[in-house]
């Protein structure tokens, strides 16, 4: 396929340009002056229990069985008691709060977000704290609306996914022009959206000055050229948060990122296979973005990983099967945490019942700022 | 004994106007919107919705209630001043959520209803209702894996073994099977009134087959309603491009729309049939887009709703999710756009073994099925059936110990558990399975 090779090259051709041209390698100041960093990733969409880590789910997770159990810190028993929608829960993840706002993200989180206190109390600026998620409702995650909270401190949040989906709607919008099978032209499509502003995709990117502005652009604009690069032709809308994560961790360096994988919510369209498939992805992914961070300077051996889905799904004969997340039932509250690098024991596991609720101030201590006393509490198990 | 049938959802309110006015808010909110949708109700609805009025108006049911009345009272619902059911419900639930009260008040109306199902149950359904059949089947082109197949049942049904004899491909299999116990009379109805006999499929085989055979009986069928999905998802991907607020305005939008299915794609077309279809396409999950979510968010919705004496559920083949477009909900390809349809007959037999499970576990929960029902498992090409039997202490799995069975055998089984008559040449049925 010479061709394609030759259109790959000259998208590889013009990655190495961004990256040498406009990316001058560097990490960021606000990055450097924090010694440990925290990354924590949620199976957005919600799994069950039964289809990751009890016995029969272990194939679809092998990443997370056979390389970061052994190296980290396992709960079993993790429990999310709030409303079981994905803004809800991963509001309360991120507030150590139970959230009970508008389900579809118009809302922001009513209690202050890990984003709001780290920044705050360090005096940090926009980019030392992330959100790359494939929820397109999480808009507002990144920080509530209280007074002397919010915007000034609140984190970046990127959509990557939302992102994606504007560039094939305007592909397909007409029957000219390439469509979707074309990912050259789906590339220099989105990378041009960079330049019509965020607001769009319904990103806050928190600007501290025009310099930002450039790197952010710059950085994305890579990671979407080695998504569309990338050998194993990715598609899915979680691959492009790999990818933007990826290059945002090797450009930016925050010390503070929240990751949102989303694909496994496939489960709604009734098909067991494709969750089962978004379910192994992410526990790829996971690992990719593990394994990313031990090769860069600024985040080996000095960060913690926590891994947790945001919710479970319904169980078969209590509730509505893997499909949906409104029963309430044991399956849907029932989750585990996996916490890995920096602080944290190896090969363990803990048989205590702990709460999603528990992951802010577990960030908070890993990252040694105070967050306002909530319902959540640090996990005693990692070393601070 | 079954409450006495109502004409109209007026007369029964009417009826109940004393008990009504003494109701919880909400219930009565909750009944009053049921009532609203009394024309699009199958006969089974109408009876359930007769007999909860009248457990709820029972002088049991006043201690029942009391959790409720005392949510309602303290979230300030008794106060709402409201006589339309959709909007009392609307601020009562408001109401509920801005106290912090919802999740008590569901607890509390689990209550009531857990409380008042055993006597409902005993009233709509009891010991000597008539049996059921549930069929379900795997079509051609499923990549079955033998050593995986009917998983999830494993240990509560029996297998038998088939012997196919020269019956191959897919419409000769379901000719034997749906001989309705007389060979070369094929009926896949079984001489059932067309309301209690339903059939929801991915592909069209056995609509074509009881249209042949003049059978009638009332038929979903994924393939015939193409033009009809494709017209909803068109107005649904118009109305996401014009811009929505969430899924509330998405839902509040598809309520309005005024569709139907076209003339030929339904076995029978009646209004409650024909807002059934729509019902389940535009509010089951993925049903819009899969054929076998829509065989099984169909099944389930017929087996809760119009309660058929016989439901065959045929599964097929899914399509592959296409690259970048699957991930617009609702969109059409392009007439240039060059990428082919591919199907997934592995993913599709994962997919199916999870979602017949679902079909089984739905008519479980339900009394008009629960200890009344014959539920027979088949992939067209194998050579064995799982069978569930109600109180039967099956032996978990053991194949080996039944005679080899034909599929004139297994038509004549279902036949006899549903009373059909037998035809004079039909095959006996399979002792085990015989009730």
């Amino acid at each position: 396929m010479p061709f394609l090779l030759d259109r790959r090259d000259v998208l590889r051709g013009a990655a190495a340009l961004l990256a040498d041209a406009v990316l001058p390698r560097r990490t960021l100041a606000s990055a450097e002056a924090t010694e440990t960093r925290a990354i924590v990733v949620t199976f957005g969409g919600g799994v069950r229990w039964e289809d990751t880590f009890a016995p029969e789910g272990w194939p679809n997770i092998p990443h997370l069985v056979n390389d970061l159990v052994p190296q980290g810190l396992f709960f079993p028993e993790a429990r999310y008691d709030g409303l079981t929608g994905h803004f809800n829960a991963t509001g309360a993840l991120v507030t150590g709060c139970l959230q009970n706002v508008d389900a579809y993200g118009s809302e922001a989180p009513t209690t202050p977000t890990v984003f709001e206190c780290f920044r705050k109390e360090r005096r940090l600026p926009a980019e030392a704290a992330w959100v790359v998620a494939s929820n397109k409702s999480f808009g507002l995650l990144g920080g509530s609306k209280l007074r002397d909270w919010g915007d000034p401190c609140a984190a970046n949040v990127i959509l990557p996914k939302h992102f994606l989906l504007q560039a094939i709607r305007s592909a397909v919008a007409t029957s000219e022009g390439p469509g979707v099978e074309d990912r050259e032209a789906l590339a220099k499509r989105m990378v041009s959206s960079l330049d019509e502003g965020y607001e769009g995709f319904g990103w806050k990117v928190h600007e501290t000055g025009r310099e930002i502005g450039k790197e952010v652009r710059a950085t994305l604009a890579k990671s979407l050229l080695d998504y569309f690069n990338d050998p194993l032709v990715p598609t899915s809308g979680d691959e492009l948060t790999y990818f933007m994560t990826m290059e945002i961790m090797s450009r930016l360096a925050p010390p503070l990122l929240l990751v949102n994988f989303w694909d496994i919510d496939v489960a709604h369209f009734g098909a067991y296979s494709l969750y089962l498939e978004a379910i192994r992805r992410t526990d790829r992914l996971v690992h990719g973005l593990w394994q990313h961070a031990q090769s860069l300077p600024a985040y080996r051996d000095r960060t913690t990983l926590i891994v947790v889905p945001e919710m479970g799904r319904d169980g078969d004969p209590s509730g509505n099967g893997f499909q949906n997340h409104r029963s309430g039932d044991e399956s849907c509250r029932r989750v585990w945490l996996l916490a890995a690098g920096a602080g944290v024991p190896h090969g363990l596991v803990s048989p205590r019942l702990i709460r999603t609720l528990d992951v802010a101030p577990t960030v908070a201590r890993v990252l040694g700022f105070k967050m306002p006393e909530g319902q959540g509490r640090p996990l005693s198990e990692l070393a601070f | 004994m079954s409450p006495a049938p109502v004409a109209d959802a007026a007369s029964l309110l009417r009826q109940h106007r004393e008990s009504l006015g003494r109701m919880p808010v909400t219930l009565r909110a909750f009944i009053g919107m049921e009532a609203d949708k009394w024309p699009t109700f199958f006969a089974p609805e109408k009876a359930y919705l007769t007999a909860l009025l009248e457990s709820l108006a029972s002088p049991a049911a006043v201690h029942v209630l009391t959790g409720v009345t005392l949510v309602e009272a303290e979230a300030g619902c008794r106060d709402v001043k409201e006589s339309d059911p959709h909007r009392l419900h609307d601020a009562t639930q408001l109401l509920l959520r801005r106290h912090g009260l919802l999740p008590r008040w569901r607890h509390e109306i689990d209550q009531v209803f857990q409380a008042l199902q055993p006597g409902i149950d005993l009233a709509l359904y009891p010991a000597d209702a008539p049996r059921r059949v549930v069929v379900v089947l795997y079509g051609q082109g499923i990549a079955i894996q033998r050593d995986k197949l009917w998983a999830r049942l494993r240990g509560i049904g029996r297998r038998v073994p088939l012997r196919l004899e020269n019956v191959t491909g897919t419409e000769p299999f379901l000719r034997a099977l749906f001989a309705s116990g007389s060979p070369g009379r094929v009926s896949p109805s079984f001489g059932l009134d067309p309301a209690d006999a339903w059939i929801v499929e991915a592909g069209e085989t056995l609509h074509a087959l009881c249209e042949a055979a003049m059978a009638p009986a009332t038929g979903l069928s994924h393939a015939r309603l193409r033009t009809y999905r494709e017209a909803l998802a068109r107005s649904l991907y118009k109305k996401v491009l014009e811009g929505v607020s969430g899924p509330q305005e998405l839902a509040a939008y598809v309520r309005e729309l005024d569709l139907a299915p076209p003339e030929g794609a339904l076995l029978r077309s009646d209004a409650v049939v024909r807002a059934f279809v729509r019902d389940v396409l535009l509010g089951g999950n993925g049903a819009l887009l899969v054929n076998n979510t829509f065989v099984e968010w169909s099944s389930v919705q017929a087996l809760k709703r119009a309660q058929p004496r016989l439901l065959v559920a045929r599964f097929g083949v899914r399509d592959k999710m296409k690259p970048f477009s699957s991930l617009l909900l609702f969109s059409s390809p392009r007439p240039t756009d060059q990428v082919p349809i591919v199907e997934d007959p592995f993913g599709s037999f994962v997919d199916v073994e999870q979602l017949a499970y679902y079909v089984w576990l739905n008519a479980e929960k339900s009394a008009a099925y629960r200890g009344k029902t014959l539920y027979l498992f088949l992939a067209e090409g194998v050579d064995e059936m799982l069978a569930l039997r109600p109180h039967a202490p099956e032996a978990p799995d053991a194949a080996g110990d039944l005679p080899a069975a034909t599929l004139s055998e297994v038509s004549s089984t279902i036949a006899g558990w549903l009373g059909a008559a037998p035809g004079t040449l039909g095959a006996p049925p399979i002792a085990a399975l015989a009730g």
